[in-house]
């Protein structure tokens, strides 16, 4: 009898599944169709464009022409593309330098040096990750803005040479630096809160271990929790070095991408090429390249990740 | 027996930084962050005159006219319009297509939808930046450029594959029992997902919301391509624009323009932090 009641119940399976499979069929086509359709449209056609372009001669005006590979080689010559290049290189390097180990340290301490400040503080370094970047860059300006500055007026007042004769926005030396600065403020918060999040999973027993055998929290953090936090931290470099690779607003809204291309980057010199210089073609050469060049980054994270999640 | 205790005693002494300088350092840094955010607040009381003057000295009497002149002339009225009218169109297209694929992606697995995933999972990747000619030309062609759907458009298409993901991991984590539960009491596909699956997976949507909200808020580049009617100019736009109209000498006005467009979302922060704060984590955790 309980054999009997299976099959039945079985049978009754069979038949629901057979005679609602249209109905499943369209219910998973309708359900997915909103989200494939926007991907289609707005994502991977102009993906596909962005290809075909960068082989063309493309102006906005006239026909477009097949021309190869000439806009990639031009770019090359080109020395706006080329010092974007540079400068986002550079960027990429300094951000996995600088900031990096400075969010090591501030999540770091925080996490091991617990007290009341922990919940507080890590609100107030988060707090400039959620600004919009107009507003950023306009804080930038307050301060490093030439004559009316905050440092030019503080500098002013206190009669500090050195300082005033700093154009923060106008040397081609120090401008990158300036707006290195003002990233850096905006953004390393979030490595604080990304580490902080990876160092708080860290057993309690490892580190009540490390301190029976003696060891001090600067031997804590080198032997212990940096190798625990490794492929975090290698997660972030690929962050920021893709986030280097888009980098716009900050560059563009402070200084725009000058004086000279002294701070143009990859996607400044892609904007000019295509909506100051209408050359559609070069600048989705560009764009193909910053594609690859991500592409590159999210191969490494896969990577990374299948590592991690197999050795677990 | 003397020798253990101090032996155990000893890591307790080994520091050689103290605590409270670290605390300190902490401390500093934390102003680092909060002092460019309040200097607004030294500066927007003053003339023009009394800023170039003496900058740093306290106002002389609380003057409200940089704020109305900031209101006039960078029209944030419209210009937060606009926003909100942006961020509302980013939301209902981000959210519900993210929920429901990311359901069929959790519940129905087979060897198309799989795939599928995939290629919706490949768009996190992609950034917005490589496209932005075909998108310009592609908005042209619908007659979307100079809209406001022509922003939140193809934002959604750059948000959805990120929330598809955190909605598959979230209904994969719900017990099965509970569709079985509801298809039993003779719930459909579809009444098994709105009403059962959508209202237990409300944290997720909130998350969803409130960090498209502040994402389509932030905007800056998408906005600069596709707008060139005054009259559509979001917020950001209206902020350098402001910015790139007056002087520096005018930084009583600046004051007042970033204090306006600052406050929404510092307000939003402050109210929701522990939410934005473990919603952007989610994305960096799971990669």
């Amino acid at each position: 009898m309980d054999s009997n009641a299976n099959a039945t119940e079985l049978a009754y399976g069979v038949t629901y599944q057979k005679k609602r499979d249209w109905s499943l069929l369209s219910f998973k086509f309708i359900f997915l169709l909103p989200a494939l359709a926007f991907l289609l449209i707005f994502m991977y056609y102009p993906i596909e464009e962005t290809f075909r372009l960068s082989l063309m001669r493309a102006t906005g005006l006239g026909d477009t022409v097949f021309i190869g590979f000439e806009n990639y080689v031009r770019l090359f010559k080109n020395d706006e593309f080329l010092t974007g290049f540079v400068n986002v290189l550079e960027w990429a390097f300094w951000s996995v330098v600088i900031q990096i180990p400075l969010s090591f340290f501030v999540a770091f301490t925080l996490t091991t040096y617990k007290n009341r400040l922990v919940g507080p503080l890590r609100s107030i370094y988060y707090l400039a990750n959620v600004l919009p970047s107009a507003i950023t860059a306009m804080l930038g300006r307050f301060v490093f803005a030439p004559r009316y500055g905050v440092l030019a007026t503080l500098s002013e007042k206190f009669n500090w040479e050195w300082l005033a004769r700093i154009d923060f926005l106008g040397d081609t030396n120090i401008v990158f630096w300036s707006i290195f600065a003002v990233a850096t403020w905006a953004y390393t918060g979030f490595g604080i809160v990304y580490l902080m999040a990876n160092i708080e999973q860290i057993p309690m027993e490892l580190r009540e271990a490390a301190e029976l055998d003696g060891a001090n929290k600067w031997q804590y953090a080198r032997y212990i929790a940096i190798p625990m936090v490794s492929y975090p931290i290698r997660i972030l470099a690929i962050i920021s070095t893709v986030g280097s690779l888009k980098l716009f607003d900050l560059p563009w809204l402070l200084t725009s991408g000058g004086p000279g291309f002294s701070t143009t980057t990859l996607v400044i010199a892609l904007y000019k090429q295509g909506f100051v210089n209408w050359q559609y073609g070069r600048a989705s050469a560009i764009g193909v390249i910053i594609f690859l060049l991500a592409l590159i980054f999210a191969v490494a994270q896969f990577s990374m990740q299948g590592k991690e999640s197999s050795a677990k | 027996m003397n020798g253990a205790i101090e032996e155990n005693m000893v890591p307790r002494y080994r520091n050689k930084i103290p605590e409270y300088m670290i605390t300190l350092i902490l401390i500093m840094l934390a102003l680092l962050v909060i002092l460019p955010i309040m200097l607004p607040i030294c500066f927007v009381f003053k003339t023009q005159l009394e800023f170039a003057y003496s900058p740093w000295s306290f106002p002389e009497k609380i003057l409200w006219t940089n704020f109305i002149v900031a209101w006039d002339n960078i029209q944030i009225g419209k210009g937060l319009l606009n926003t909100l009218y942006v961020c509302l169109g980013a939301i209902l297209c981000t959210v519900p297509a993210s929920a429901m694929a990311g359901y069929i992606f959790a519940r129905y697995k087979g060897k198309y939808t799989e795939i599928l995933f995939y290629a919706i999972l490949a768009g996190y990747f992609v950034p917005v930046q490589m496209v932005l000619i075909p998108l310009y030309q592609l908005c042209n062609r619908l007659y979307l450029t100079n809209t406001l759907p022509g922003l939140f458009l193809p934002m959604a298409a750059f948000g959805i594959p990120f929330w598809t993901t955190i909605y598959r991991s979230f209904f994969y984590s719900l017990p099965g029992e509970l569709a079985e539960a509801a298809r039993i009491d003779g719930a459909g596909h579809y009444g098994t997902f709105f009403r059962i699956m959508l209202p237990l997976a409300k944290p997720c949507s909130i998350l969803a919301t409130l960090l498209v909200f502040i994402g389509s808020w932030s905007d800056y580049l998408l906005s600069l391509i596709m707008l060139n009617d005054q009259q559509l100019f979001t917020m950001q736009l209206r902020i350098a624009q402001f910015m790139n109209a007056y002087g520096t000498n005018h930084m009583p006005k600046y004051a007042a323009a970033s204090l306006i467009a600052a406050a929404p979302t510092l307000i939003l922060y402050l109210m929701f932090q522990r939410w934005i704060i473990q919603g952007t984590l989610a994305g960096a955790l799971k990669g």
